[in-house]
Formats: structure tokens, sequence, C-alpha cells
């Protein structure tokens, strides 16, 4: 070994920096592990693959966004009315000819799960908050209400599509040329921290089925690059069949969903236990449709010839579609069913509550009395023909990811009409990830087919915006009704009841303004301006684009200039081993013949 | 306490900390399980080097390593290294003996990674060459001393490209020789197609280096801790 110094000024600044690195990743770890649930993620992912993790690494972000709505929902909402009262109206009145029409005015322990009664008048819905004491122009409780619920939608949708951008761009943008995602699998595919046995066995099966997947894939596209014409006109009608067939089970998921609203509404005469099945009628279809036509859809994709990455993206969009559209219908069902001057914010309040409640039911229900059941029909009888039929269970990712999305898009559409809503979320998601570890750690095997997480990710985040969107689109659209009949459509609950709409409040405040406000507020809300904005914004994403793909010609040309480069160093070297050996040649020649010269002049003299 | 054990002098102390990667105070670590365990009569004739602090352990309880790494070393062939090194012994262990530690035992390529440290290329480790080997591995090398030590690896052949031979053995021997022939054969064409830049069909060091740094998981997985 050989001793070397380098002096005592480089040696401090060396061990500095090591241990200012150290002081970093001790950091890193120490909050890392104070996320909450940890090392219960890190021996699932052990145990299960990366793409399970995800699964739960996506719900524990949900439950951070529903206790950042939680805590939007107490400033804005709540605190106002504990600290400034509220008046007692005409709203209650109309409550109460409400929950008559429904229970006879008694409150029982089915209120909690229907949301009447004594939740009625409670803070959980829209009904309870009135114009309290708290009456300045700009600075009034309803005021305050939509500023809350505004701002919990805006947050939202910033912190979704930043998730939404960060995957897009580590997916997609990045594209196969760019990404090693062969070389970075065999490289650094093997984790030397290993140390088990058992784990070693569990990494060297994840690397080959990793392996395997790609490989698929590979056989995938060059099947699919032999397919005659025959076989692709063939391909394309039965898709078109499929996908007919789709597009009849979803229209009567959506009958049938109507047909239950319809029968929910008739409540006379029967005794508590059939008005509480019939109330739920509605979500229980809704869940029975979400339950089983995605699984049909897995069947059909299957028939139809795509690779496995594809089949699933095809299935996911599918089963969002039903899921949105069935909600969708849903409301559009109720609120073309509710009467007039009734407290409506409530119905729909109430209506988002039986659902989120009924997700949850569903969640545990389904855990305990199939899951459980199946793992133990595994263990007890394995030869049984029970067992056979029913299989190994696989804990199905898309499908658990899509319910993730479904009960939020859930929470964010009914946050206006049921404020607590954010609460009760937060609540189900933290006993859904017990759960689901349950269900997970004891009745699942690992899923031998590797599920490509990555590009699924952004589909998933992207769902979450699609129910973003449809949330804010109800919103808007409830807004507007209320704007465009204002006799008809007068809510009669609530904190913009009796005539004091939406716009009624926001016009008061902002002509309280001092004196520019109110002009500029009115031309930038107008069309004047609108058209101005989305030109700017049509010339900067063209820019932006344009830059892209200028950056991307310039990759192409430095990855040619540096394979051409190499091959010009190897011929430069061939030609400098041909020169020197000419020139040794030569140098032999000329000696040679310099020494035969000698000898004929001069004759070998006699020693 | 007050124990003044030397195994090493501060000479030697100074040098093994430029060339390695643990701090000073790293360096004097030990754990306390290796040191008792290394303790053994012949330290009673205890050398005392005047310019060498005293180590207590109440002192310094995080002066480990060094005393530690050596305590493992002893343990693999106890009657083979000799406990005090102040005379610069020369002694090297074989292969089978360091590959069975317990945190190479279960590496695939725990074969190469001795062999690549080792200066006769046949696997038998001096103890400046078993520091050096879990310095790199440690979590303070820095990345390109890594993803040197890595193509190292790699390199079954040792003719500095990793060419596609090298790429099969590496690639059977993280699937445990599970995938067929073909498979094989096509998952080296992609690997190679991807980071080879120069178009000579085997990865030269740059090609390696500069997909390596691009690896996100690299430095966590390229980890040894002792």
């Amino acid at each position: 070994m050989q001793i070397s110094n380098i002096g005592f000024w480089e040696s401090w600044r060396q061990s500095q920096s090591i241990t200012r690195k150290r002081v970093w990743v001790q950091m890193g770890g120490a909050l890392s592990s104070l996320l909450p649930w940890q090392h219960i993620l890190h021996a699932i992912e052990g145990k299960f693959g990366v793409g399970v993790k995800a699964y739960f690494v996506f719900l524990r972000y949900l439950v951070y966004l529903n206790l950042l709505n939680c805590t939007l929902t107490s400033g804005f909402i709540l605190g106002p009315t504990a600290f400034y009262g509220r008046s007692i109206s005409s709203g209650e009145s109309a409550i109460m000819r409400d929950s008559k029409h429904l229970f006879g005015g008694n409150d029982s322990v089915l209120d909690f799960f229907l949301g009447t009664g004594y939740l009625e008048r409670s803070p959980v819905f829209i009904g309870f908050y009135t114009r309290g004491s708290l009456d300045l122009p700009c600075l009034n409780t309803p005021l305050l209400y939509l500023a809350g619920i505004l701002t919990m939608i805006l947050l939202s949708l910033i912190m979704v599509v930043r998730r939404t951008i960060v995957g897009y761009k580590h997916t997609w943008m990045l594209g196969k040329r760019y990404s090693a995602n062969m070389s970075y699998k065999i490289f650094c595919g093997w984790d030397f921290t290993i140390q088990d046995p058992a784990s070693a066995t569990l990494k060297h099966s994840f690397i080959r089925n990793d392996l395997k997947l790609f490989l698929e894939e590979q056989n995938f596209s060059m099947r699919e690059a032999q397919r005659t014409l025959g076989q692709r006109v063939r391909l394309y009608l039965l898709r078109v069949i499929l996908n007919l067939i789709v597009v009849s089970l979803l229209g009567g998921a959506f009958c049938l969903i109507y047909f239950a609203t319809i029968t929910s509404q008739s409540m006379i005469g029967w005794n508590w236990l059939v008005r509480l099945v019939l109330q739920y009628l509605p979500p229980m279809s809704i869940t029975f449709v979400n339950l089983i036509l995605p699984h049909i859809f897995r069947k059909i994709s299957s028939f139809e010839d795509y690779s496995f990455t594809t089949q699933v993206n095809a299935t996911l969009v599918r089963s969002i579609f039903l899921k949105l559209a069935s909600l969708g219908m849903y409301l559009f069902f109720v609120l073309t069913t509710t009467k007039r001057h009734q407290c409506m914010e409530n119905r729909f309040g109430r209506e988002m509550y039986k659902l989120c409640i009924f997700n949850f039911l569903a969640t545990f229900c389904n855990a305990f009395l199939l899951n459980y059941p199946r793992k133990l029909v595994q263990e007890k009888f394995p030869t049984s023909f029970l067992a056979w039929v029913l299989g190994k269970q696989r804990f199905l990712i898309p499908f658990n990811v899509l319910d993730l999305v479904y009960s939020q898009t859930v929470s964010w559409v009914g946050v206006y009409y049921c404020p607590l809503l954010p609460l009760i979320g937060t609540v189900t998601l933290i006993a859904t990830f017990y759960i689901q570890k349950f269900v997970v750690m004891r009745c699942c095997v690992a899923e031998q087919r590797m599920f490509r997480a990555s590009s699924s990710s952004v589909l998933f985040h992207f769902m979450l915006l699609l129910g973003l969107l449809m949330a804010a689109v109800t919103l808007g659209y409830s807004f507007h009704l209320q704007n465009i009949e204002p006799d008809i459509n007068m809510s009669s609950c609530g904190p913009f009841q009796n005539g004091k709409t939406v716009f009624n409040v926001t016009k008061v405040c902002v002509e309280s303004l001092p004196s520019p406000a109110p002009a500029t507020l009115y031309y930038l809300s107008s069309e004047a301006f609108a058209l101005p904005l989305i030109l700017a914004e049509i010339i900067i994403l063209t820019s932006y684009v344009s830059r892209g793909r200028a950056n991307q010609k310039a990759i192409e040309r430095l990855k040619d200039m540096l394979v051409m480069s190499s091959s010009d160093k190897r011929f430069l070297v061939k030609q400098h081993a041909t020169m020197l050996r000419c020139r040794s040649k030569n140098r032999t020649k000329v000696h040679s013949a310099a020494v035969v010269e000698d000898n004929w002049q001069d004759p070998p003299s006699t020693h | 306490m007050g124990n003044k054990q030397t195994i090493f002098t501060d000479e030697q102390l100074d040098a093994y900390q430029d060339c390695t990667f643990f701090t000073r105070k790293e360096i004097l670590r030990y754990v306390l399980r290796s040191v008792l365990q290394t303790v053994t009569p012949q330290l009673c004739n205890i050398k005392e080097s005047e310019s060498l602090n005293i180590i207590t352990f109440a002192e310094d309880i995080q002066s480990k390593h060094f005393q530690g790494l050596h305590g493992r070393y002893h343990e693999l062939a106890p009657h083979l290294v000799p406990m005090d090194y102040t005379n610069d012994p020369d002694c090297k262990l074989p292969l089978a003996l360091i590959v069975n530690m317990p945190e190479l035992k279960e590496n695939p390529f725990r074969s190469r990674i001795v062999e690549s440290f080792s200066e006769d290329g046949m696997g038998n480790l001096s103890f400046n060459e078993f520091v050096d080997m879990f310095s790199v591995l440690s979590e303070m090398a820095p990345r390109e001393l890594k993803a040197i030590y890595a193509f190292k690896i790699y390199d079954y052949n040792v003719d500095n490209y990793l060419c596609k031979e090298d790429l099969e053995k590496t690639l059977n021997k993280l699937t445990k020789e599970e995938l067929t022939p073909e498979e094989v054969e096509l998952v080296c064409t992609k690997t190679i197609e991807e980071a080879d830049l120069d178009g000579d069909s085997k990865l030269s060091y740059s090609d390696f280096e500069n997909m390596i740094t691009r690896a996100p998981d690299f430095l966590s997985t390229f980890h040894i801790r002792i």
C-alpha cells in the first residue's frame, strides 16, 4: 500500500464534507422515519414489491390531502360559525319539514347511516350554516364558506396537477431512447445489503419476473408485426364487437342506477328496515355495478390481444369512465327528481354522505366476508373443488386504486354540501389502510406478473384530476342554476338562502371594495380579457413545445457526434499504426540498402 | 477503563485515513463486541505510541471501525491473522474464507467483488485490501469510485470492456440461470443497445459510467453495511 501525504488542509476538508454528507443522510433518514407507517410500507415492499407499496403510498398521500382539506374546513367554515354563532331562520323550518317527511320527526341510531334527524341539524350538512353575527359586506360567514370551499378545491388541484406532471415527466418525456431501463435492472438490480436468504430468493424472483415481463412485451411486439391482413381484419372486428358489449354493459348499469333512484323515492308505508334498505338502494346498486363490471372488463380486454400493459390501461380507462359516469348520472337523477322548496342542498349532501359510508362498509365487508374466508378455505381445504374454483388471492392494484380515486371524488363532489366530508374521508382512509394491510399481509400471495406501475401511476393521478374536475363542474353548475332563475331555484337553507345567492354575496363584497378594484375585477371576469389571456397562453405553450423539440434534436445530434468521434479515433489509430509500420519497413529497407551499398563500396576488408 | 491499546501506530492510522473514506474518528471506532472478542493474552504486551491519543470508551464511543474491521478480519482466521499490526505483517486470507462472511454470503457477485479488490486477482486479500473493499462499498465513498469498482466487478474476463459474455454471466448470476439462452441473448442485446454510445457493441468504462451516473438507485444498492 502506498502511503502518500495529502496535507492537513485537504484532509480536513474531506473529513468535513464526509461529516456533512452523513448529517444530511441522517436527517433525511430521520424525516422519512417520522412519516407514518414507514416500517409497514417497508415490510410490504419486501414481501410484495414496489407496485403494492405504491398503492399504500397513494393511500397515505390521500390521507394528507384530506387532512389539509379538514384544516381548511375548520378554519374557514367551522371557526367563524363557532365564534360568531348563527341566526335561526327559515332554513330550519325547511329542514324540519324535510325530516318529518322521512321519519316522522323521531331521531334514532339509523340517522347516523342515513344522514337524517339529528345529523341533519348538525354541522355535518350545509343547512346548519347561516349568516351569523359576522355580517360585514366583505367578511361574512357565507363568503368565508365559499372561500373555504374554493381554496380547498384550488389547493387540491395544484397538488394533484403537480404530482401528475412529475410522474408524466419521469415516464413519458424521458422516452425509450433516454431511459436505460434494462441497464439499470441489470447493473443496479441487486441490492447489496441483502443478508437474509429468504429476501435473496425473493429478490431473485422479482428480477426474473421483471425481465420476463419485458421479454413478453418483446414477443408481443414481434407477433404484432407479423400479423397478416386477414388476421388484422378479424382482430379489429372482434375489438369493435367487444367495445359494443362494453357500451351496452355501461348502458345497462346506468339504467339499473336510475331504477334504484326512482325506487328509493317511494317511502310510504314500510317499516324501518325496508326503508333503510330502500334509502341505501342507489349506493348499493352503484357499488354493485362498480364491483362486478371492472372484472368483466378485465376478462374482455384479455380477448382483445393487446400487450399486458395496454390491457391493464384499457381496463382502467373503462372502469374509471364507469365510476365517474355512474356518479354523474346519479347526481343528475337526484337533481331532476328533487322537488323544490325542500332543502335540496341537504339532500345532495345526504346522498354523498351515504355513498361515502357505504363505500367504507363495502371495503370492510369485502375484506372480512370475502377475502378472509377465501383464505381460510385455501388453508384448510387446499385440495377441495371450492379451493380450485376460487384460486389464490392476489392483490389487484388497479382496482384498489380505482376505489380510492372514486371515494376521493365523492368526497370532493360532496364537500360543498357536507363540509365535514373530508374529516369522514380521513377517518375512513386510515381505517382502510389497516384493513388493506390485513388483507395484503394475511390473505394474498405475491403477484407473479409484475405490474408495470410507472405508466399507470400517471393514469391514476390523471383520474384523480378528472374526479376533481367533475367536482368543480358540478359546483359551477349548481351556482349557475341558482343564478339563472332565482325565483324557482332559490335555496331555502344554508348560507346562501332566500335570494342571497352566491353571486349576490360576492357582488356585494366586490362593490364594497375601494374604487379601482370593482372596475378591474369586472374587467378581469369579462370576455374582453379572456380572449387575450387565451392567446397569450397559446403563445407561451408553443414556445415551450418548440424549445423542447429543439433540445431533442440537439441530443440526437450530440449522440451521433459521439459515435462518429469514436469511429474517427479508431480510424486515426489504425492510420497511425499503418504509418508506423511503413516507416519502420522503410527504415529497414533503407538500412539494408545502406548496408548493401556499404558492402559494395567497401569491399570487406580482411581483418 | 483507560486501556491504551494500540494495534496500529499513528502514522499507519493517518495513512489509512487518507486512503480510505473513514474519518479519523470512524477509523478508531470500534465495535465493543469485536474488541472484547479480540482481546487476547497477546495484548498484554501493549506498546504505546507516544503520539497516539488515548482512545477510551467513555471519551470517544464513536471511535470504532478500524479496530472493528480488524476484529472481523481476525475472526475469519484467528490462527492466521496476528493481533499486532505495528510491524506491518504480510498475511493474506484466501477467497473461500472471505466469501463466507454474512455480509457477502447471499450476494451473487461475491467472488467477483473479492477478486476485484485483490492485488493478485485471485481473491486473496490482505488486511489493507479488506479495508479498501469495505470502504469503497460503504455509504461514504463517492459515486465515481463506486462506478470504477462496479465496472471491475462486472468485467469477468478483465479486458476493460463489458462485452456480451460478461453481461451474460452477470445476468445468469442475477437470475440464477432461470432464463433460456435466447432470452439471455435478447436482454444482453438490449442492454448493449441502450448503453453503448461509441458503437463497438461492447461497453467501455465511459459508456458504463455515463449510464450508471444517471441511475437513480445505484448508490443505495451498491452499498454494504458492516
